[in-house]
């Protein structure tokens, strides 16, 4: 299933050096209509610079992880595995709000990105 | 009265009678008849129908067969939504046989995800199992599960054996007895005229004072329009497997008996038909 968003439109936050409260948002996110969220490399795949995003709720799962391919300028052939809970892989067509609503902590979402099976 | 166990087996063993119609545009070397089939509404389309793609393939060349794939009245029909979720929630309330067309090109991308192999439905399968007991014990059960056990789980969904499958499924169904139930129910609400897929909220099966909350509760919580109030007329059906459960079943024993073997309770609200 392909998705809309080309390019990312979330806005983009740096990560604090300590942890503490996010930094200000840049963008105009409204706060019910986008959610925290906490990308974590999972083994040897690369860690991406930036790790904390805001992204709209309807976002997919899949679209998160063309972003996140594009953002490491992953081969094309390269598979991305994206994991909640450290348990269990959501379906591409997945939006990243319910997963927050069921599965989030601290206010954002965690999830952990492998380019090889982690959890199975 | 049905012994509890009878409802899982009936659950399991739901079928619906199918007929699968190829779409008019497929190129033929010959007509090609409908293929009837009796579907598990336990199950999902691309697991069940390889008999069907045989059958049309008779009548194709290989260059014009590309990945199968059904629509229902011109909805594409998601082969990752479990059958009966996927007829209850678009072909309720119409004549039997369920009439399906059936695509060997033109693949709608923006509608549907692609399934390769059967290994991909396995993979999602048991994510699903996956996510429901994240909700249900924290992973603790799923977690404490040798490989071979859930391969069981899948095996026992891919070859129909319901004794197989429900042998590893019972500890799912556990709960430590002073909690009362599972920690939050896995359940999701379908809408059939909805811009988002499904609702899907943390909700507990017994509140915090001990109270057992019910189908109905779920409903007023997360999706109040589905229930009507007393002085106007049923507007909405919330069905599951086919049937519309009494709105004060307790949510935990609906979790138990009725849930899809993903451990889901996958729940349509439907429009009453207007005659």
């Amino acid at each position: 299933m392909s998705d809309n968003a080309e390019s990312p439109t979330e806005t983009q936050k740096d990560e604090p050096s300590t942890p503490q409260q996010p930094t200000e948002d840049l963008g105009t996110a409204d706060e019910k209509k986008k959610i925290d969220v906490l990308l974590k490399a999972v083994g040897d795949t690369p860690i991406m610079k930036t790790k904390k995003w805001s992204v709209e709720k309807g976002r997919t799962v899949q679209s998160l992880s063309q972003f996140i391919s594009r953002f490491l300028k992953m081969e094309a052939n390269e598979q991305l595995f994206i994991y909640v809970n450290q348990s269990f892989s959501p379906s591409p067509d997945q939006e990243v709000g319910v997963l927050f609503e069921c599965f989030g902590s601290d206010g954002k979402l965690v999830l952990h990105y492998c380019k090889s099976q982690a959890w199975g | 009265m049905a012994d509890d166990k009878d409802v899982l087996r009936d659950v399991w063993f739901g079928r619906i009678p199918t007929c699968f119609t190829l779409y008019q545009d497929e190129i033929t070397e010959r007509e090609a008849e409908p293929f009837y089939l009796l579907l598990p509404r336990v199950s999902f389309l691309t697991l069940v129908t390889d008999k069907v793609k045989k059958h049309f393939l008779k009548v194709m060349k290989a260059e014009d067969v590309e990945e199968m794939w059904f629509d229902f009245e011109g909805t594409p029909l998601k082969w990752h939504y479990p059958i009966g979720l996927l007829f209850d929630l678009h072909a309720s309330n119409t004549a039997l046989p369920w009439s399906i067309t059936v695509h060997f090109k033109n693949f709608p991308e923006r509608d549907l995800l692609h399934c390769p192999s059967n290994s991909v439905i396995e993979a999602h399968f048991m994510s699903s199992i996956k996510e429901a007991d994240a909700l249900k014990h924290k992973s603790q059960v799923i977690n404490d599960m040798q490989k071979k056990d859930h391969k069981q789980l899948w095996m026992g969904l891919q070859n129909d054996k319901f004794d197989q499958f429900w042998a590893m499924n019972r500890k799912l169904m556990e709960y430590p007895t002073e909690e009362g139930g599972f920690r939050y129910i896995p359940f999701r609400i379908y809408l059939t005229m909805s811009d988002r897929p499904f609702i899907q909220k943390l909700f507990r099966p017994i509140s915090s004072d001990g109270y057992t909350h019910t189908l109905g509760d779920l409903l007023k919580e997360v999706y109040p329009v589905a229930i009507s109030r007393d002085d106007e007329s049923k507007r909405y059906q919330v069905v599951i497997h086919g049937i519309e459960p009494l709105l004060e079943t307790p949510l935990q024993w609906l979790s138990e008996h009725l849930s899809h073997p993903d451990n889901f309770l996958h729940i349509s609200v439907i429009p009453v038909p207007s005659d």
